[in-house]
């Protein structure tokens, strides 16, 4: 029995060790496995888009960055149990996901876009007010339960809105023409239109993003416990200032091509 | 249950109530009439017709009605021989169409099954009987063979429209908006899952209660002459 609960207690404190903040430095939790976002090589060094922005975080913050590799589905419940002090890893500020933990600022959004095809007469449109008038009375698919399906449904009331529950299915009838447009975030339509249905469609150069309503989310975020607010508001003041020095900006085109940044309101 | 929710989700369940009406009356109809075509191909002489009609109906009984849907909607929908005929498109490329179109063909299988047992069950002397007095093998059909097929087919044919009606459910898949498409909408919406697909749990069973009912009374109608 003794000896049960020393195994016991020997168990538990390995369980219980963390690598919860020591002085100055700055644990973060990141998938590692997410190009761009975040690898990790053999060694556990952890390049991409989140990487930079976790240096730049603890550059700001003056505290030495540690990274620690974690599944993608076990970083908030690691987050919890103070394996680490932040998660950065493309995750996206939702509900849900508030009910568990704290989120910074968004400092990234990846643009919604809507794709069409070469001879729709939405091609050309610039600027968003014209392209929702647009969009009137057409049918517009969405994946079910995003985002963008309540955007359109608040939005654009008039059109003929079909939801599908996957990206696939959308894409199908896109390239069927049973939809005359299809709504959803650059980087899932861009995998599209590389594959040969995709060749008679074209994006409509118009970023919708989450600034311009907020039934688009609040991008993606640093997830922080709940208990350390002292933390989240040092980090939201971090972020700030390196998207709107454009360090972040820069980050994001060595991994994206493109500025994903998201600035604070 | 909130009120509020109740006020919301109610009308908008009620406009696909209608969809789902639409969408069961047009595929009864289709199917039975199909369903009585294939039953008479099944009992026909001719081997081939006969053996047509029952592979039909084993094909169309045996494969899931969400997986018909499926090879309708999205596997037609990709092949170009079918989206270049006009005809076919039109079926196909509406969600509603297409769904009014699988589960019509679906319950067209159902069907020729029960009314082929309908039309065995009749008594071979009843037929003789006809036949003797000189009746054409149409007057036959429609004055003994089908009365009497309908009303011992009836009971088994009342399941399958149950069936049909809870069938159409799967339509939402495919786009419509009937009741199940918008309760997964409105779930999305409010997250209020369990009052919204109880209230639509509750319009399918108000359906079936009183087709139930319906059946019912057209059963002892027809059934009048019996004495039980």
């Amino acid at each position: 029995m003794k000896f049960k609960v020393f195994s016991m207690i020997a168990l538990l404190s390995i369980l219980g060790t963390s690598t919860y903040a020591a002085d100055g430095e700055l644990s973060i939790g990141t998938e590692g496995a997410y190009p761009p976002w975040s690898m990790a090589d053999a060694n556990s060094n952890v390049t991409g888009f989140d990487a930079d922005v976790g240096n730049l975080l603890c550059g700001k913050l003056q505290m030495k960055c540690h990274f620690v590799v974690q599944a993608f589905d076990g970083l908030i419940p690691a987050l919890k149990a103070k394996r680490f002090d932040i998660i950065i890893s493309g995750m996206s500020i939702t509900q849900d996901r508030k009910k568990e933990i704290n989120f910074s600022v968004g400092y990234a959004e990846l643009a919604n876009m809507f794709l069409v095809p070469k001879t729709s007469d939405l091609v050309g449109i610039k600027d968003i007010d014209t392209l929702l008038k647009g969009l009137d009375g057409k049918s517009i698919g969405v994946q079910a339960g995003t985002t963008h399906a309540h955007f359109i449904e608040k939005r654009v009331p008039t059109a003929d809105l079909k939801t599908y529950d996957t990206l696939d299915q959308m894409q199908i009838d896109l390239a069927s023409g049973r939809i005359e447009a299809a709504f959803a975030d650059a980087s899932a339509l861009q995998d599209f239109l590389a594959k040969p249905e995709g060749k008679d469609f074209q994006f409509v150069d118009v970023k919708v993003q989450s600034k311009f309503d907020s039934t688009l989310g609040e991008g993606i975020g640093v997830g922080i416990a709940q208990e350390n607010a002292e933390l989240k508001a040092k980090i939201d003041t971090a972020l700030c200032e390196l998207v709107a020095d454009g360090s972040i900006g820069k980050a994001s085109q060595t991994w994206f091509k493109s500025d994903i940044s998201r600035p604070c309101s | 249950m909130d009120l509020e929710l109740l006020q919301h989700a109610v009308p908008v369940l009620l406009k696909g109530l209608g969809i789902s009406l639409l969408l069961t009356v047009v595929s009864v109809l289709l199917g039975f009439n199909l369903g009585l075509g294939l039953a008479m191909m099944r009992l026909s002489e001719n081997r081939f017709v006969a053996s047509f009609a029952k592979y039909y109906s084993m094909v169309f009984r045996g494969t899931p009605l969400l997986v018909q849907l499926f090879l309708f909607y999205y596997g037609l929908g990709q092949l170009s021989v079918v989206r270049d005929n006009a005809v076919i498109w039109w079926v196909i490329s509406d969600g509603m169409r297409c769904a009014v179109m699988a589960i019509a063909l679906n319950t067209a299988a159902y069907t020729s099954e029960i009314l082929r047992g309908g039309l065995m069950a009749i008594p071979v002397g009843l037929r003789e009987a006809a036949k003797a007095g000189g009746m054409s093998p149409m007057l036959r059909f429609r004055r003994i063979e089908f009365p009497l097929a309908i009303r011992q087919a009836l009971p088994a044919y009342g399941n399958e429209i149950i069936l049909v009606v809870k069938g159409t459910s799967l339509a939402s898949t495919i786009t419509v908006l009937e009741i199940t498409g918008y309760a997964k909408r409105l779930m999305s919406q409010t997250y209020a899952i369990f009052e919204v697909f109880a209230i639509a749990g509750a319009l399918y069973l108000v359906i079936n209660l009183i087709l139930i009912g319906l059946i019912r009374a057209l059963e002892s109608h027809l059934m009048r002459h019996e004495g039980r």
